[in-house]
């Protein structure tokens, strides 16, 4: 178990008393493929936020290999703990393909590049000079650039066509599996949820788990 | 990668944000080297005139501590009595409407002490001295003064005027300009029995340089010793010399500068030389008011003078050009306020530009302080090379700035003078001198005072931007995208 979630509450600040997310706890471990699946509003990017460290519980804990993040700081847990793929892929815009890569930490990007498929003549291009689908596979290859053992993904396929969905699935798939991290994707997409190991759902601020999606 | 490698890339591959921010300091930059080169310039500019009007003192005697001295002497003698006593001489005259006293000076009780003035030109930062006879009459031995034929001379005394000077090129009638050598040369201190006479004195009498003209007592034209002055130079005048009183003995063509002992030999004193005018020439203009408070410190009866500084002319303009160093220091402090502000609108447009970029990072789990570490070091690359674009263009900014300032105080000046006129007494006569340039130096002073006062107003700005973000955590920046 990689990442533990403990009675976790949650509520905007400016909601007072309304709660997104009730009393959740759950497991992730390594080399396995989660995704978090629920109605718009349901609460999911902000669990996913939580995993990340981007934002604090209002109760409970969020522990990694058994320590709670926050005691070495949130910061700290983004850097070296997780790894994130957005669904506007989330580039620096005045970068090459590489240099983004060489953003996520120390391993060597053309290795990663070559891994997510990116040819070699556009490593050195500026990064919005890629298609929507190439961006996002840099942006994995980003992701995989650090130690981190969890990679979180928030739609990674929302703004790209079915193809090219389908072969960021199995990217993330192969990560989980062959690379050995605990993957946990937020989707809307049916057809992305049902491959994963585990679905999560939420559902009214509460969380269940299933190993199949049923209508 | 590094904040430094980040912040070159962003400054090269981003460039109409880096343009932007590269004439915003490139323009406050030459404003305050401007601004600052200004307030040089107006210093410079009064040392300037310090020197074109004599930068001196002159020593003259008080004639209220004269007329005192001579009341004391008078109050002494017994009632009735005559004589000289103390140089001051007391005669009666009998008339036919009874008996009157006429009293008098010599020379010894009203002259300049040498070795008090001699005291003073020890002071350091003195450079030379003179001291001037007073306005000697004598008779013309050997040749013709000028006169005007349609005025009745029974009542002149006939005489010619002498100027004794020890250095006549510190003469004040040659310090300010008026009178200059057509032929020959000016005495000097190691003359002795020698004159300058004037091109109408010259032309009348057929003299030139080389001759002799032969003066005595006008008091015994017939027996008194005739002394001899060989002419070693002719003056010329712009104006005539104002005379000391009327009748053309003291008219400004029959005045002859002579070496300083001459004029009392030949007007056969016998109470020594009448010093009139001493004049202290300053080495060191920059030094002025420090000098002259080392000569008000000198042990001298000074009670028996009066210490002129350079007659009010001085005053005046130095107060135009006070008034232009407030001015340039007002302009700088104008700009420093504008351009705080205008940073700050920069580096907010930036910020807010750049969310995205931030969040990004944050995300990655790079620390807020090295994010604005990195804005500012973008700043400090773009603001560096602005600066040096400034330093090279600086000099003709500051001369055209400097000159609009100094041409906007001496209008200022002139108007006000206009409104004055006649409202106001005024010691002195009013400058003739006029300003017609100013010289501004941008030296590495002031461009290491210009680099750190930009640097200041970057990282004040880039602060004072910075908190707009500070406060909020990643996953708000992710929404605001959103």
């Amino acid at each position: 178990m990689v990442l533990e979630v403990k009675n976790v509450n949650y509520a905007y600040k400016s909601q007072k008393g309304k709660e997104i997310l009730k009393n959740i706890s759950m497991q992730f471990e390594e080399k396995k493929f989660y995704t978090i699946v629920g109605a718009s509003g349901a609460g999911k990017t902000t669990f996913l936020s939580l995993l990340a460290g981007l934002d604090m519980p209002v109760r409970g804990k969020i522990l990694y290999d058994g320590e709670d993040i926050q005691e070495k700081g949130l910061n700290y847990h983004r850097k070296h703990h997780v790894s994130l793929v957005f669904q506007n892929y989330n580039l620096i815009d005045y970068l090459t393909t590489e240099e983004n890569v060489r953003l996520g930490g120390t391993k060597k990007p053309q290795d990663l590049l070559e891994k997510v498929n990116i040819t070699r003549e556009d490593w050195k291009r500026n990064v919005l000079q890629l298609s929507g689908g190439q961006q996002q596979r840099v942006a994995i290859a980003r992701a995989l650039a650090s130690n981190a053992k969890v990679l979180l993904a928030d739609e990674p396929t929302g703004n790209l066509d079915e193809t090219t969905a389908g072969e960021i699935i199995e990217l993330l798939k192969r990560t989980a599996h062959e690379l050995g991290k605990c993957v946990i994707v937020v989707t809307h997409s049916k057809y992305l949820a049902a491959q994963a190991d585990e679905i999560i759902m939420i559902k009214d601020g509460c969380i269940g788990s299933f190993t199949e999606l049923s209508d | 990668m590094n904040s430094f490698q980040m912040a070159w890339r962003s400054v090269i591959r981003k460039p109409i944000k880096s343009i932007l921010l590269f004439f915003v300091v490139l323009i406050i930059s030459m404003f305050f080297l401007s601004g600052m080169a200004s307030r040089n310039a107006s210093i410079a500019t009064q040392d300037k005139t310090k020197q074109a009007v004599g930068a001196g003192f002159l020593m003259e005697v008080n004639e209220e501590n004269k007329r005192d001295r001579a009341d004391e002497i008078l109050a002494k003698k017994t009632e009735g009595e005559e004589g000289n006593f103390d140089g001051v001489t007391v005669k009666k005259i009998e008339t036919e409407y009874g008996t009157s006293w006429s009293v008098s000076y010599d020379n010894s009780f009203q002259t300049l002490l040498i070795s008090e003035m001699e005291k003073i030109a020890a002071v350091s930062g003195i450079s030379e001295y003179n001291l001037t006879t007073a306005v000697t009459a004598v008779n013309p031995v050997d040749f013709s003064r000028i006169e005007d034929d349609d005025v009745d001379q029974s009542s002149d005394l006939l005489c010619v005027s002498l100027i004794g000077n020890k250095d006549m090129a510190l003469d004040a009638n040659v310090l300010s300009g008026n009178v200059s050598i057509k032929y020959g040369r000016m005495i000097t201190e190691e003359d002795a029995n020698v004159c300058v006479i004037s091109e109408e004195l010259a032309e009348k009498n057929n003299l030139s340089v080389g001759n002799s003209i032969q003066f005595n007592d006008r008091h015994d034209v017939e027996n008194a010793a005739v002394f001899a002055a060989e002419i070693v130079g002719i003056y010329k005048v712009q104006q005539k010399m104002t005379p000391i009183m009327s009748g053309d003995t003291w008219r400004s063509e029959n005045i002859i500068f002579t070496d300083l002992g001459f004029p009392e030999k030949a007007e056969g004193s016998t109470s020594g030389a009448l010093y009139e005018k001493a004049y202290f020439k300053v080495a060191d203009v920059n030094q002025y008011d420090e000098i002259k408070k080392e000569i008000q410190e000198v042990d001298i009866g000074w009670e028996r003078y009066d210490l002129i500084d350079n007659n009010g002319n001085i005053d005046k303009m130095s107060k135009n050009f006070n008034d232009l160093e407030s001015v340039s220091q007002i302009l700088v402090v104008v700009v420093a306020g504008a351009s705080l502000i205008i940073l700050f609108l920069v580096f907010v447009f930036w910020m807010k530009e750049r969310v995205q970029e931030i969040g990004i990072l944050l995300a990655l789990g790079t620390p807020k302080i090295k994010i604005f570490g990195q804005i500012l070091l973008e700043a400090f690359m773009i603001a560096t090379a602005a600066i040096f674009l400034s330093f090279t263009a600086a000099p003709a900014a500051s001369q055209i700035t400097a000159s609009y300032l100094v041409q906007q105080q001496v209008r200022q000046a002139d108007e006000q003078s206009v409104i004055e006129d006649g409202k106001v007494a005024k010691s002195a006569e009013d400058s003739e001198e006029t300003v017609t340039g100013v010289s501004v130096a941008v030296t590495p002073e002031l461009m290491l005072y210009d680099w750190f006062g930009v640097a200041l107003l970057v990282v004040i700005s880039v602060g004072a931007a910075g908190t707009l973000i500070a406060h909020k955590n990643p996953k708000d920046i992710f929404s605001e995208i959103s």
